[in-house]
């Protein structure tokens, strides 16, 4: 057991005015068995009126609507949690056994399946392990190449990717060997910036499991959100008007 | 219904600016007509109003272009197309029988494009335009919604007048019915009139001299007539 | 007065030309794009009617409403407690492999517990008089505008054929689909959402909308602010939307949810749905029942749910996921019609019997390969409608799509869409192939 305190916060800027921006922000940490919430405050400008649901995946969204021009959104949030990875999740969802958007593989990454499942034997713990190992050996952790519309078949040829393409490839190894995988979006001690992991169905619970770092998950990470993969666990989606050209997103993350 | 959104009020002005552009036209193109059975190039006048060149080789290339063809953007034709393109998206605001005059106009235009007597077969055109209005009226229930269309049409005729120089009671009967249209619109909505375009407009529609002398401006006031003030500073 | 009886009624009401051009003039018309170009296209009608006796309606009228019942009960199971799966009645896969199960959509209760509001039941009637399911629509079924607006015509045209037959009125529809609309509203007026003009139904759209007093919308017109659906009116004020019955898939809805490079959704409806603001007409989700590989659990699902035995009857249909039915799949492949579960329309529909020696070979190989991805049904010898066809009345193929509507009770409405196709060869009677409709009149007595 573990008392975190997090922060984090992210810029959004437009080079013109937008107006009528419909957002919907998955920011705030659920409450789970494995993470209880001590305090939590979500801060949101320039100001706008919110409505928090929770989404069929477990996630808080905050929902919102800026009519006039504006041509920025921050939010950041803070709080402390109490993180305690003795504990087990077990909301499971069985769409969760099924390939997705970005986990759906191609004919490379069938064919390395078929490689090494000769290997991947033993309880479903150890299955998952093997496999995360065999992903560290094969694919590097280097920025730049890919973004967040990178599936893992597309990463899985690059041979290089960030913290959500290895959740990605891992979690397209393990349904195809006909374990249960969801997609995690959080914080950790090792990252500056948000992070992301799998947690696998042993069965009757969830166990975390970091492909970025080839190690399993501790009192260390604090999950943000989870989904079948990326789509479902985006901290922020929006849709805007205006002529505005790019949007620059500053993301910046603590853990004390 | 009691609820009507902007891309829809839109939609309804520019239904009555089209369907009155239509049956202006047509009426303007049946003196010309008129006209020509003396006068061979009695149309040449009729393109000067509207400071086009004479490309036509005669009277009759000149009729079937502004009566029949819609890629003229002068003609007849291509203002009835334009109306029933905003009809279409106001069925559930303005009916399917106020709609079906248009089908209706469409086909009799069509018919009469292959008719040995042009004009005697556009004479139901008027019959259906008269009943288009009527069905308007009756089905457009909520005042407010409704005089949005009529300021469409009132605009476009006082429009077309100026520009065909018709003579100024006329123009000046039209300039009053406008004025009684635009006076009921609310304040703070769109087809609120800008005071500074409407004072212009009084002030050359006020006398025939004016009038006469000042027309063209007219016609320009009357485009920047919706205007907000802050988009005219 | 004389009785009809089943496919007797040969003779035209009211002359086709006139018809058909009273229903031009009404503007029923329908889009289509060839080459990239939009084009309007009339929707020919075909002024004999179909004709179906009291006694049968009776017995459509209970199978339909048995069938939709239970399709509404399956949707509420699957996205929540999964009863149906656990029990073993249908496979897990043929529920997560479906495009139509949507995630996003578990735990969500419409309204009244009701997802489809608004079913069209494909039927067609075999030479035997015994009539079959074709097919669940229960996403955006359309249709109904047509032999709505057509009867109000043909009873001007030919007064007499209405005054001398038991014809039950059918003009009920709108009144049918208002109170329909008003059971899922969640506090506000009802609009009806289209993508456009530019939309193959947006006759449809429009006369729907003007028939029962609702607002017709684009999306443009709407936004969602406090988790609560709003048009925005002219004058700068907004409107709340209680009930919504779009004309958009599921996939376009909500660019937040779905697809983020929709142009024609609502940012954040989702939101709204979810908290029980605004009722969506029919519910998301839906498709993972009118699935074709869901089709064959219908009549389980009856039994499962009612308690009850199917009235109506489907295809007969395999799923060479089933080791009898391969088997037999196998053996008879020449005489069936096989279908791609994962394909939509009329595509990925072979016939087995238009396949040479080596293609039929080749065909085994890939059910066997992947038994989930197909079924495999009879062919069913439908029986022919006649048609006017110059001077003369020849005999086509035709369907029907049955309209239930789901409010407060399940009600079928007492008509349909019969489409009928052109082509004295085709079994495809799809409006966009140059076919046509007729009138579907059920008979009171």
């Amino acid at each position: 057991m573990k008392q975190v305190n997090f922060y984090y916060c992210a810029k959004l800027t437009f080079d013109d005015y937008v107006h009528n921006h419909s957002f919907a922000l998955r920011v705030i940490p659920p409450e789970t068995e494995t993470q209880r919430l001590l305090s939590c405050s979500l801060n949101i400008t320039p100001y706008v009126s919110t409505q928090q649901t929770v989404d069929a995946f477990g996630n808080n969204v905050t929902a919102g609507y800026l009519k006039g021009d504006h041509r920025f959104l921050d939010f950041e949030i803070k709080g402390a949690a109490q993180v305690d990875h003795t504990k087990h999740r077990t909301d499971y969802m069985p769409c969760y056994l099924y390939q997705s958007q970005y986990t759906k593989p191609d004919e490379a990454l069938k064919e390395f399946y078929e490689e090494i499942k000769r290997e991947c034997t033993g309880t479903i713990a150890e299955r998952a392990e093997y496999l995360c190992a065999a992903l560290a050996n094969t694919v590097v952790y280097e920025k730049g190449h890919t973004d967040t519309d990178t599936t893992a078949a597309e990463a899985f040829v690059l041979k290089r990717g960030v913290c959500q393409d290895f959740s990605h490839i891992l979690i397209s190894l393990l349904r195809m060997d006909g374990i249960a995988a969801r997609y995690i979006a959080g914080l950790a001690f090792c990252d500056g910036e948000t992070h992301s992991w799998v947690e696998f169905w042993t069965g009757d619970h969830w166990e975390g499991i970091d492909p970025a770092n080839n190690c399993l998950v501790n009192d260390d990470y604090i999950v943000i959100s989870q989904g079948r993969d990326f789509r479902d666990c985006a901290i922020d989606r929006g849709v805007m008007f205006g002529s505005y050209t790019k949007q620059l997103q500053l993301v910046r993350s603590i853990l004390s | 219904m009691g609820t009507i959104s902007l891309e829809h009020s839109d939609r309804l002005y520019w239904l009555g600016r089209y369907t009155e552009r239509f049956f202006t036209t047509l009426k303007a193109l049946g003196r010309v007509y008129d006209s020509m059975l003396e006068e061979k190039k009695g149309y040449q006048d009729y393109l000067a109003c509207f400071g086009l060149a004479d490309t036509y080789s005669d009277s009759r290339e000149f009729i079937r272009s502004f009566l029949f063809d819609d890629q003229n953007p002068n003609s007849a034709a291509f203002s009835l197309e334009r109306a029933y393109d905003n009809g279409i998206v106001l069925r559930e605001e303005i009916s399917t029988d106020s709609l079906s005059f248009l089908q209706m106009a469409k086909d009799t235009l069509k018919r009469a494009e292959q008719s040995s007597n042009v004009r005697m077969s556009l004479l139901p055109l008027e019959d259906i335009l008269y009943s288009f209005w009527g069905c308007i009226n009756e089905h457009i229930y909520d005042d407010e919604i409704r005089n949005i269309i009529y300021i469409g049409k009132t605009i476009e005729r006082l429009d077309m007048y100026i520009r065909l120089k018709y003579p100024f009671d006329a123009v000046e009967k039209e300039f009053v019915r406008l004025c009684k249209n635009l006076n009921r619109v609310p304040k703070g909505t769109p087809y609120r009139y800008s005071t500074k375009y409407l004072s212009e407009l009084v002030e050359i529609l006020g006398s025939e001299s004016d009038y006469e002398k000042d027309g063209m401006k007219a016609t320009q006031a009357l485009c920047c007539l919706f205007e907000t003030s802050e988009a005219a500073v | 007065m004389v009785q009809l009886k089943q496919g007797q009624f040969m003779q035209a009401v009211g002359n086709a030309a006139e018809i058909n051009e009273l229903l031009r003039r009404y503007g029923v018309k329908f889009g289509i794009y060839k080459n990239g170009v939009f084009n309007e296209q009339f929707f020919p009608f075909d002024p004999i009617p179909r004709v179906i006796t009291a006694e049968d309606f009776c017995s459509i009228e209970k199978g339909l409403v048995q069938r939709v019942n239970a399709l509404n009960e399956f949707l509420y199971d699957i996205y929540h407690e999964k009863k149906i799966v656990h029990d073993g009645i249908v496979p897990e896969d043929f529920i997560y492999i479906s495009k139509g199960y949507l995630a996003e959509c578990e735990g969500i209760t419409p309204k009244n517990r009701i997802y489809s509001h608004i079913s069209g039941i494909d039927l067609v009637q075999a030479k035997d008089g015994e009539w079959y399911i074709l097919e669940d629509n229960l996403r955006i079924p359309s249709g109904a505008s047509y032999p709505l607006i057509a009867r109000e015509l043909t009873r001007i045209a030919a007064p007499n054929a209405f005054e001398e037959n038991n014809i039950v009125d059918n003009r009920g529809y709108a009144e049918l689909l208002k109170e329909t609309m008003e059971n899922a509203n969640c506090g506000g007026i009802r609009a009806i959402l289209t993508p456009g003009r530019y939309n193959a139904a947006y006759f449809e759209h429009s006369y729907l909308a003007e028939l029962t007093g609702s607002v017709l919308v684009q999306n443009d017109e709407l936004f969602v602010e406090d988790n609560i659906l709003y048009h925005r009116t002219y004058s700068g004020g907004k409107t709340r939307i209680g009930v919504l019955y779009r004309r958009i898939s599921d996939e376009y809805l909500d660019p937040l949810t779905f697809l983020p490079q929709s142009l024609i959704g609502i940012p954040n409806l989702m939101e709204a749905y979810r908290s029980g603001n605004v009722g969506i007409v029919n519910a998301l989700g839906n498709g993972v029942a009118d699935d074709k590989g869901i089709y064959y659990f219908v009549p389980k699902m009856i039994k499962y749910y009612l308690g009850e035995e199917p009235i109506l009857k489907n295809a007969p249909t395999y799923l060479p996921f089933y080791e009898d039915d391969m088997k037999y799949v196998m053996d008879h492949l020449e005489t069936l019609v096989i279908k791609d579960v994962a394909e939509a329309g009329g595509y990925g529909v072979v016939f087995g019997s238009d396949l040479s020696k080596e293609k039929l070979e080749e065909f085994r190989k890939t059910i066997i390969a992947e038994p989930r991805r197909f079924i495999a049904q009879e062919v069913i010898d439908f029986l022919d409608l006649p048609i006017v066809e110059g001077n003369e009345t020849v005999m086509r193929k035709a369907d029907l799509r049955a309209f239930v509507l789901s409010g407060e009770k399940t009600k079928v409405w007492a008509s349909g869409l019969t489409r009928f196709s052109r082509n004295p060869d085709s079994f495809v009677v799809n409006s966009s192939q140059g076919g046509g409709f007729k009138d579907t009149w059920v008979l009171s007595r």
